[in-house]
């Protein structure tokens, strides 16, 4: 056996379309044993664990992204033919290719089939679904087809675990011969083939009879820049095309061509159907999911089921982490004498770290109800009613997945973009989410709406307006933006699977849950974390020399920054405490709380957050400016609220969209438009409301 | 089965003037987006059928549902089985 790299242990990895069911054969084949990582230099995930064959053997078994073909846009699929074609630096090529293939849909399947045979590696088809294959009326011979294929073939059921020991019998020493190809084309297009394999050698290449096939039979591979491929490859291989062009063929077609008999007859001699499939379960859902009128009610109430279940059940599990938090302040700032270090520790860190998890609940339910939505197959007819509401704004159908996840945190749903397969489109969806507000500006919500409004109907009501006019504004300017980026032009026309409904693989959709929030945690707990020690330190320092509280802010550096951006939020209505408790809040717009509190030097009570939250109010109620009149009158409140609508208040994000567009650029004029409309907007409230004499 | 001339091509259905209900069979793929539509699944010699009409339209191909544009649904010409 061959194993890529020395003491390597021999690699298998599992390819197949998207949906098909690779990740649960993987779970099976594994046990869950898994290593999530990252693909270097792209942010595509790497899913791979060990096994053992039935004989004792070790392999590492590799779940590559799904892909329909090894011609990809995207960069997920892009992974996959690098991989595979052996052109990926950091990543050793496979020794064997499981392929998972959805037995009651052979013809859509089996052209992947075949490229993978073309790759010159040893391939085993894993025939999935069988059991609704045969519930359609097929009947299939695995004999009779991997005969025709010339490549293992094993029937099995995924979910329900059928079939996965004799796949991991298959898997045993030594491992099946590499495939050969299945067809033979004409004699011009088998001379042009090793003709171009013959110069690849000459360049250096390795594979260059499988990097000649590849490159005669997609255009896009020979005429678009390949990272991954030399540029002299291409140029031979252009050349090759069109001589063969000359000749009256065109490569790809007759590839294509070949392909497409080849599966024909395999399909005829090793399939036989029982009759009509007739209407499925599925089919009778989607007659009321995707109805014209009934389909939208029932978007709604899945919807709102899922809103009101984010808010409703994830207080439960931030009430324990709140109180955790309280406990773990109260423990170690018991242990530990007054002074710098208990205050660094108890209102530095835990704080800190505590502002963070006190939203995980909230970001794990999301998750876990968008896991579920997508599991059952429901989101991809979201997508598609969705669509036609997303295109009037230049937005795709695919954008509405990562505009929902971003009420509850934009970093998620930043990554959630990658499904869109126009970058125009993409990039359009990254930039306007932030919009959608997102549960970290809640407790900002919860101390200012009050203030406002006295009434809980007349609270309950803003709070709808604020969430109204955060996506209105950023449906609108996608719209303005997508007519400046030119989306209309380039925007991919809209083509989607909608798979059959079935019930959510749990376990992987638990996995997936565990594995985003300790993401969560980790990138966005460190970031937090160090500016909430730095804010500390602004605040804490230098001491005042008189020694009480009330006296600290003002002659702290923090104290000092806020008296000197005072002239930039004086027209906004604003004083030195808003303005430093917004400044401090552009790293994470939770601090804001906290740091009005200090400011006003309002102790934080961990029994009573809504005791702490009056508190913060009547101190803000009470606050007079030096001639009397009242320093935060209602129009002043509102100027803040329309800020932490409107603002990118958040690193984390800034830092998440830099790495998804791969570029600083985008990353900071978003910061820097969103927050100058903020500001602008807030501006415009106040004076506006000031001109009418509110 | 290609297309000779352009009145041929001209004259032919695609699929997103095809009926709803009926089932076809593909006889072409012809536009610039032919390559996305093989790789989903919409063949030369497939059969399909048209579930629903809209804005983007509804079809069954192998057992499986596909959503897809009308600016795609014209690159796709079929015959009625």
């Amino acid at each position: 056996m061959s194993t890529g790299e020395n003491n390597a242990l021999p690699k298998v990895a599992l390819v197949g379309h998207p949906n098909v069911g690779k990740t649960t054969l993987f779970n099976q084949l594994t046990g869950e044993r898994r290593k999530v990582g990252n693909y270097a230099g792209v942010t595509v995930e790497k899913v791979s664990a060990t096994i053992f064959t039935p004989h004792g053997h070790q392999m590492e078994l590799v779940d590559l992204p799904g892909c329909y073909s090894l011609t990809p846009e995207s960069p997920d699929e892009r992974v996959t033919r690098d991989v595979l074609l052996g052109d990926f630096a950091e990543e050793a090529r496979p020794d064997l290719i499981i392929n998972v293939v959805d037995a009651a849909s052979l013809e859509r399947h089996l052209p992947l089939t075949l490229q993978l045979i073309e790759l010159g590696l040893p391939v085993l088809v894993a025939l999935n679904q069988v059991d609704r294959a045969e519930a359609a009326g097929l009947r299939l011979n695995p004999q009779i087809l991997s005969d025709e294929l010339g490549v293992p073939v094993v029937a099995c059921q995924a979910t329900s675990g059928k079939g996965v020991v004799q796949l991991k019998q298959a898997l045993r020493f030594p491992l099946p011969p590499a495939a050969e190809r299945r067809w033979k084309g004409s004699a011009a297009l088998e001379h042009a083939i090793t003709d171009l394999a013959k110069k690849l050698e000459a360049l250096g290449m390795e594979r260059p009879e499988v990097h000649a096939l590849q490159l005669l039979g997609e255009t896009d591979y020979r005429v678009k820049l390949q990272p991954k491929l030399p540029r002299e490859a291409q140029i031979a291989a252009r050349e090759a095309a069109a001589a063969c062009i000359k000749e009256n063929l065109v490569p790809e077609d007759e590839i294509i061509k070949l392909r497409t008999q080849t599966i024909r007859r395999a399909i005829t001699a090793a399939t036989h159907t029982m009759g009509d499939e007739g209407e499925t379960l599925s089919d009778r859902i989607d007659r009321a999911a995707l109805h014209p009128i009934g389909g939208w009610f029932l978007f709604a109430a899945i919807m709102f089921a899922i809103f009101w279940s984010i808010f409703r059940f994830a207080e439960i599990p931030m009430g324990w982490v709140e109180a955790g938090v309280g406990y773990a302040k109260d423990w170690v700032g018991g242990l530990l004498p007054e002074g710098d270090l208990n205050s660094l520790l108890t209102d530095g860190i835990i704080e800190g770290v505590g502002a963070v998890l006190i939203f995980l609940p909230q970001i794990l339910l999301l998750f876990l109800l968008i896991g579920l939505l997508e599991g059952s197959g429901y989101m991809s007819r979201a997508t598609f009613l969705m669509d036609k509401v997303m295109a009037q704004v230049g937005l795709s159908g695919k954008s509405f997945l990562p505009l929902l996840s971003g009420y509850a945190c934009a970093i998620p749903a930043v990554m959630a973009t990658r499904t869109i397969n126009s970058n125009k489109q993409r990039l359009l969806t990254i930039l306007v989410l932030p919009w959608q507000s997102c549960t970290a500006r809640l407790p900002v919500y919860a101390i200012l709406i009050p203030l406002l409004i006295p009434s809980v109907l007349g609270q309950t009501t803003m709070m709808f307006f604020i969430y109204f006019l955060g996506t209105g504004t950023a449906l609108g300017v996608a719209w303005l933006l997508s007519k400046r980026i030119g989306v209309g032009e380039a925007a991919p026309h809209f083509l989607l699977e909608l798979p059959p409904y079935r019930l959510p693989d749990f376990s992987y959709v638990f996995r997936h849950v565990l594995d985003r929030g300790l993401a969560f945690l980790k990138k966005a707990g460190s970031l937090i974390l160090g500016i909430v020690i730095l804010l500390w330190a602004l605040g804490t320092y230098p001491k005042a020399p008189s020694g009480e509280e009330q006296d600290q802010f003002n002659y702290s550096a923090m104290g000092r920054i806020g008296h000197f951006i005072e002239p930039v939020v004086k027209p906004l209505g604003w004083d030195a405490r808003l303005g430093t408790a917004t400044l401090a809040s552009f790293a994470a717009r939770e601090v804001f709380v906290s740091q009005v509190a200090v400011s006003f030097a309002v102790e934080e009570n961990e029994d009573d957050e809504e005791a702490f939250r009056a508190q913060i109010r009547t101190a803000m109620t009470e606050s007079k400016k030096p001639d009397g009149s009242p320093a935060y009158p209602p129009l002043t409140v509102f100027s803040v609220l329309i800020f932490y609508i409107y603002a990118l208040q958040c690193l984390p994000t800034t830092a998440v969209v830099q790495r998804e567009t791969k570029s600083w650029k985008w990353a900071l004029a978003q910061l820097a438009g969103m927050s100058l409309f903020a500001y602008l907007a807030a501006l415009i409230v106040y004076q506006g409301g000031s001109l009418l004499g509110f | 089965m290609a297309f000779t001339t352009e009145l041929e091509r001209d004259s032919a259905l695609n699929l997103s003037q095809a009926a709803v209900g009926c089932e076809f069979q593909i006889r072409q793929l012809d536009g610039p987006s032919c390559k996305q539509l093989r790789e989903i699944g919409f063949c030369e010699e497939m059969r399909v059928r048209k579930v629903s009409n809209g804005r983007n339209l509804i079809c069954a191909v192998c057992g499986t549902r596909l959503a897809l544009s009308h600016k795609l649904a014209e690159q796709v010409f079929v015959t009625a089985v």
